[in-house]
């Protein structure tokens, strides 16, 4: 039964939580001894909380028991990317310098998943303060992709897509500064949402760079993904830059239809040089939304070339300016890669840091007027490439790494410069058994409408229930 | 990385490393960056003609609000 357990979705097992089909503690048993048997493998955790996830189960159950009203999350082990700050815990940030900070505040997010019921389970590996889209770590060890290990999982969200794909845990939230929810999530084969900048709180959250940064879930279905976002989304007085905008429920949008909706296919940039099998998938994405009855139009998109480099000088001049102390006093307790990445931003002009950033407002406008005039979303594959061997990508900090950086997130960029909300979703797998995605991008503040079409494939598919091997389920 | 137009040099990396933050790069270190550093530069002297005058990074907050999808009534 305990694997059986594992195998349901986030939604699934909340619902059977409450009716007290099964129990909260059951399921968190199981979360915790997956955890253990598969840390071996895919070094997916760097802290596992497994007495007081028991604690926080027994808890629930005892409330469900005496009739109590829960939470839309009451009794689900999650974990976090560990950069999640918890009062009085350890947050690492995936770092030897962060190793022993102990948080003064919880972050908004986790107050919420708390609040709904959720059961944290722990904090999971990531990149090194959040940079890179590998996902290898040289403090914690790399985390290892579950559909085969010798591949990358995908960053800086590593363990989160990592623990979620090998059906450890039922959902995780990650943070995108450029992709790093959809790079994971696609090279892992789960679904990640990067939501509409200042759509999610980002009080309490490790800041990489704070004018990109955003918080998000990475799940194995979007109706599992849409639930999360229902919880965290929301204006948040602590983050006086979170929006005031009402909330569009996500998940009451799974199960609308898609009719008549109009699905964007950029004609250029998105879709060039794709490894044979993400083209192949894409073509058969598409007919799958064709055929459930979306209309698919050809778009013209602005060129990306320029704004994926003012994004890159703009997210380390940010980065630069956290970190500054600690490059100065402490370049050897970065990876070279980081600190390297970080240190770009050490020399750029202030004029350029702020040109900029004051050019997204006039490209976010030029963008919506033409890559949406005609169409409700874009459909993009989220990368070009599927996930590379870990030993193929050890380039630390020589030429080499901006091209690698560059290959990987190379559709992601964009998006996290003009704010947009994206959603990634499984969409097949290569020869190799890799796996594929697609990301859905919609206007700003169109998570509702993200999660109508990804829940619509999802219907008609079933990349989402093939689970990896080593999971054994 | 392709042709880039920018005159970053090693020399001139490690003279504001030095200047700008007190630390000192071995002439290796000063390379890479300067190389890295090239097409970023290349990219914001490319942009730069689209900035005009009343312009301000907050307008940015504002377009999300304006620029966002009509909200779902059902």
């Amino acid at each position: 039964m305990s694997d059986e357990l594992a195998g349901l979705d986030l939604c699934d097992v909340a619902d059977r939580i409450r009716s007290r089909d099964i129990s909260a503690t059951e399921v968190t048993q199981t979360a915790i001894r997956r955890a253990e048997r598969l840390q071996p493998v895919l070094n997916a955790f760097i802290q596992l909380e497994a007495d007081e996830a028991l604690d926080a189960a027994r808890k629930i159950d005892n409330r469900i028991a005496s009739g109590e009203s829960v939470g839309s999350l009451a009794g689900v082990p999650l974990a976090h990317k560990d950069m999640y700050y918890r009062k009085g815990k350890v947050t690492t940030c995936g770092s030897k310098i962060r190793a022993d900070f102990v948080a003064d505040r919880t972050s908004t997010a986790l107050a919420r998943l708390e609040d709904a019921g959720a059961i944290y389970l722990g904090g999971l590996n990531m990149s090194e303060f959040a940079v890179g889209p590998i996902g290898n770590n040289v403090h914690y060890g790399d985390c290892h992709n579950p559909w085969n290990p010798d591949h990358a999982p995908g960053g800086s969200s590593s363990g989160s897509g990592a623990s979620v794909a090998a059906r450890i845990v039922y959902g995780a939230l990650g943070s995108d500064t450029g992709g790093s929810i959809r790079i994971p999530s696609a090279m892992s084969g789960v679904v990640g949402f990067k939501p509409t900048q200042n759509r999610v709180s980002r009080y309490g959250l490790m800041p990489l760079s704070f004018s990109f940064d955003c918080g998000g879930p990475l799940t194995r279905t979007v109706r599992d993904a849409a639930r999360i976002m229902d919880v965290i989304a929301g204006y948040d007085p602590k983050d006086p830059t979170s929006s005031r905008r009402p909330i569009d429920a996500c998940e009451a949008a799974c199960g609308t239809g898609i009719n008549g909706l109009r699905i964007g296919l950029p004609s250029s940039y998105f879709y060039d040089d794709l490894h044979p099998g993400v083209a192949a998938a894409m073509d058969t994405a598409q007919r799958v939304f064709a055929h459930a009855g979306a209309e698919l139009v050809p778009v013209d998109v602005p060129n990306h070339d320029h704004i994926n480099l003012i994004w890159a000088a703009a997210l380390s001049a940010e980065a630069a300016t956290i970190h500054r102390k600690w490059l100065r006093d402490r370049p050897d307790d970065y990876g070279p890669m980081v600190r390297r990445r970080i240190e770009f931003g050490l020399y750029q002009p202030a004029t350029r840091y702020l040109e900029a950033m004051t050019l997204r407002e006039k490209y976010l406008r030029e963008y919506c007027a033409t890559a949406f005039a005609d169409c409700d979303v874009l459909l993009t594959p989220t990368m070009p490439v599927p996930a590379p061997r870990l030993a193929d990508v050890d380039v630390s900090d020589g030429a080499g790494m901006p091209e690698l950086v560059m290959m990987v997130s190379r559709n992601t960029r964009p998006i996290s410069y003009l704010g947009l909300p994206a959603l990634s979703v499984p969409c097949g797998f290569t020869d190799e058994g890799l796996p594929v995605a697609f990301q859905l991008i919609g206007r700003p503040f169109a998570e509702a409408q993200l999660c109508t079409l990804g829940h619509a494939y999802q219907q008609d598919t079933d990349w989402h229930r093939r689970v990896p091997s080593l999971a054994g389920i | 990385m392709g042709k880039t137009m920018s005159l970053i040099t090693g020399d001139f990396v490690a003279k504001l490393a030095k200047v700008w933050h007190r630390f000192t790069l071995s002439d290796q270190d000063s390379e890479t960056l300067a190389t890295m550093l090239a097409p970023m530069d290349d990219a914001g002297e490319a942009v730069s003609g689209d900035i005009e005058f009343d312009m301000e990074p907050s307008d940015f907050d504002i377009a999300l609000e304006k620029l966002a999808a009509p909200r779902d009534k059902s």
